[in-house]
């Protein structure tokens, strides 16, 4: 045990005064996902942020309405403004040039032509790059003219029923505004099983590049064996598997302190969320030890220390992507979606998932079994396969 | 000359020789192009669940969803539709109730932006509802009218009655235009394109490092050569590593996903020049760097960030205009620029010049440098 420990302190030492240990464990990772928050999480935004202008060229008292009430309720929404535009032309260039995101205007003879029953509209001008802009603006002259109209066909249904007896326009006009049975569209709440843009990449980096940093503990024997080493290492009066196990404990100590170190601090810099700390530590030990029975497969079927950083990193990156890292794999096709439960990259986004929704260490013990299942697989293969290709590690 | 093009031709043979990079410089970035394409590639409408009895409401509310041009799905039981929106399998959902005095209509918000804008849908067609119920019982009471007779006569009125329309324009220019002549693949295939020629230019410059290392350089200027003509020779290698990968993509992703990528001579000269820049970044790099193994992770770290930051993973037109200026310091920023005019707008190799431009300029600077770097490496050892 304390020959153990001793191989393994001395080779975390080496790992972690390696340069490129510390590149591919904690600086790639750190600065792609500072990169990818920089680019991507302005995009997705949750904030409204709308600038409207309108145009009242009616001045009639369904006009009026429209201005004082509609539009004044709707600039009292956080993130929304409205101004009353100073000309139309002026108020059609700023929108063009993108000053503001919509321009209403009510036309000529607006109120005349909805008292007679006659087609109009409120016209909404949007920018183009303002999708946003644009559906809010439409949903909020589109309200006013939904009520408008529901008038109309009350009061067209009563007169085509009572005729002259009907009662005055006006009257039917309010017992329409007063019906109730308007649909008041609640918020319901949603447990959020999907993790916010910034954890998302951050998560994914660290898992994708978990698989990297992992091999240099493994692969560290291949190199001892190239360099002559290990063959004086296997002079030394303890066993060989005792060396083994140690290469083994340090590629897991170093897995999960390059994820440890980006969990602190894409926590701390970027304001990633990662979740219940008790259930990050779950999903941490499963991963790192699901990555280093990929290792260990790869470490006993290669042949130099050269092919098999080669064809470890071909694993990660066919399993990081299968999994959902680059990104998200739940929509789209779903045999996309069935072959990436295969990766213990989407178990591991899964269970921080769980943890977003407000899980603790209980709620993602499927997924660290799903994650250790996978390294069991792996187990086991490298035994059969080692058996089969006459190949072990030394 | 001959002496430069046997080294070109040697670095093409070494990166063919080593099998590993069939895997990275071949099988991934087509991996890629298809997995982007068929994450993204989709046509993008929003879907909405819908969970109700199944009754005239909950059909007005469908009817009412889908002439918003949304997907709608429906589903019989609340709690699998919380489900769905919870994993994102819906942008959003609606939930109806309905009991002895109205509808209850609870909206479930997905996690995105889509989930703000698809609320707005939903209150538009709700309201739609709610009031034709509005109008039928006003006119029941003011009428006599029997409930479903008042409905069946407001029905038929609101086809009849003109309404207040919303009459919606667009103004302005924008430069998210074209993206459907791009087709399922396009997209991802520049972005592919750029990032992978760059990156194996750069992660390649271990190979020349090695080079070094093993003391060959040095040796070839032991032969009767000039200085010049192996630098020529380094910085052919690269290039022609680089052409061969971009070549490769280009007409893979034509032949097997059907990409158009414009006019052939614009291509071409985007192509070249590109691959240009990201030998002659490759070449520095591999003149800088002293450890082979760091150059492997400085040359993944440069590339993947680059690709970023140049718009090969996000459209740079949805850039802030601040990291916009930013992405235009990589050549990635210039390369796409040019290829959005060639693929999205049809454009011709005259309308890029100013792309190759900057292009063949940042080429420049670079070998300069590089060859410097490299002479100076070889030199004093």
């Amino acid at each position: 045990m304390r020959q153990l420990l001793l191989i393994t302190a001395k080779d975390l030492r080496q790992g972690l005064r390696d340069r490129s240990v510390l590149m591919v464990g904690l600086v790639v990772p750190f600065t792609l996902a500072t990169i990818f928050s920089f680019l991507f999480g302005g995009t997705v935004g949750g904030e409204l942020d709308l600038d409207y202008l309108y145009h009242d060229a009616d001045r009639g008292p369904l006009a009026r309405v429209f201005v004082e009430e509609v539009l004044a309720g709707a600039a009292q929404r956080d993130g929304i403004s409205v101004e009353a535009a100073t000309d139309p032309a002026t108020a059609l260039q700023l929108v063009e040039h993108g000053d503001f995101d919509a321009l209403f205007v009510v036309p000529e003879g607006f109120t005349a032509a909805v008292q007679q029953g006659r087609r109009t509209s409120i016209e909404v001008v949007a920018n183009v790059d303002s999708s946003l802009g644009r559906q809010v603006a439409a949903a909020i002259a589109g309200g006013f003219a939904q009520e408008l109209t529901g008038a109309q066909v009350t009061v067209a249904a009563v007169l085509t029923v009572e005729g002259e007896d009907a009662p005055p326009i006006d009257a039917i006009g309010a017992a329409f505004r007063e019906a109730p049975g308007r649909f008041d569209v609640i918020d319901g709440a949603v447990a959020h099983d999907q993790l916010d843009e910034t954890t998302y990449l951050a998560a994914g980096m660290a898992v994708f590049f978990l698989f990297f940093a992992v091999q240099f503990g493994v692969l560290s024997l291949l190199e001892e064996r190239r360099n002559g080493t290990l063959a004086r290492l296997y002079t030394s009066p303890f066993p060989r598997r005792t060396v083994l196990a140690a290469k083994t404990l340090t590629s897991f100590v170093l897995g999960l302190v390059s994820m440890t170190v980006l969990v602190i601090g894409t926590d701390l810099l970027l304001g990633a969320d990662w979740g219940d700390p008790a259930g990050v530590a779950v999903l941490l030990v499963a991963g790192v030890a699901s990555a280093v029975t990929v290792v260990l497969l790869v470490g006993t079927l290669a042949r130099t220390a050269e092919q098999a950083g080669t064809w470890q990193s071909i694993v990660a990156i066919v399993l990081g992507m299968a999994g959902g890292v680059f990104f998200d794999v739940s929509r789209g096709s779903t045999i996309l979606a069935t072959i990436s439960l295969v990766t213990p990259h989407r178990w591991f986004m899964r269970g921080l998932g769980e943890l977003a929704g407000g899980g603790g260490p209980a709620d993602v013990l499927p997924h660290a079994g799903g994650m250790l299942l996978f390294g069991a697989v792996m187990l086991l293969s490298t035994v059969l396969l080692s058996r089969v290709a006459g190949r072990r590690l030394p | 000359m001959n002496a430069a093009l046997t080294i070109a031709a040697t670095s093409i043979r070494r990166l063919l020789r080593d099998r590993s990079n069939i895997f990275f410089v071949f099988i991934f970035p087509m991996l890629l192009v298809l997995l982007i394409g068929l994450a993204f590639g989709g046509d993008g409408a929003a879907r909405v669940g819908v969970a109700g009895q199944g009754s005239q409401v909950t059909d007005g509310l469908v009817a009412g969803l889908e002439g918003q041009e949304l997907a709608v799905e429906r589903y019989r039981d609340d709690d699998d539709l919380r489900d769905a929106v919870a994993r994102g399998a819906v942008d959003a959902g609606v939930i109806l109730r309905e009991d002895g005095e109205g509808t209850a209509v609870e909206y479930l918000a997905g996690p995105d932006a889509a989930g703000g804008l698809l609320r707005t849908a939903v209150e538009t067609a709700a309201g739609e509802i709610a009031n034709r119920q509005r109008a039928a019982t006003v006119v029941s009471s003011m009428t006599g009218l029997a409930p479903q007779d008042a409905q069946q006569l407001v029905a038929g009125v609101a086809d009849v009655v003109p309404g207040v329309q919303v009459d919606v324009a667009q103004a302005g220019q924008t430069d998210l235009d074209g993206f459907e002549r791009l087709g399922t693949f396009g997209y991802g295939a520049v972005g592919q394109l750029l990032l992978f020629v760059f990156l194996t230019s750069l992660t390649g410059a271990a190979a020349l490092i090695q080079t070094r290392q093993l003391g060959v350089t040095r040796r070839m200027l032991a032969a009767p050569l000039r200085a010049r003509a192996i630098l020529g020779g380094q910085a052919l290698g690269r290039f022609a590593v680089a052409l061969l990968q971009a070549v490769y993509i280009v007409i893979g992703t034509a032949l097997l996903f059907g990409v158009d990528w414009g006019d052939p001579l614009g291509t071409v000269a985007v192509v070249a020049l590109f691959s240009l820049v990201s030998a002659a970044a490759g070449m520095l790099v591999g003149a800088l760097v002293s450890n082979d193994a760091q150059a492997g992770g400085i040359g993944v770290l440069c590339g993947l960030a680059f690709a970023a930051l140049g718009g090969s993973m996000l459209p740079l037109e949805l850039f802030s205009p601040t990291m916009r200026d930013v992405a235009h310091l990589t050549p990635h920023a210039w390369a796409q620029d040019a290829f959005a005019d060639l693929l999205r707008r049809g454009g011709t190799v005259g309308d890029i010049l100013p792309e190759l431009g900057v292009l063949a300029a940042m080429a420049v600077v670079l070998l300069a440098a590089g060859t410097w770097a490299l002479h100076r490496s070889i030199v004093r050892p």
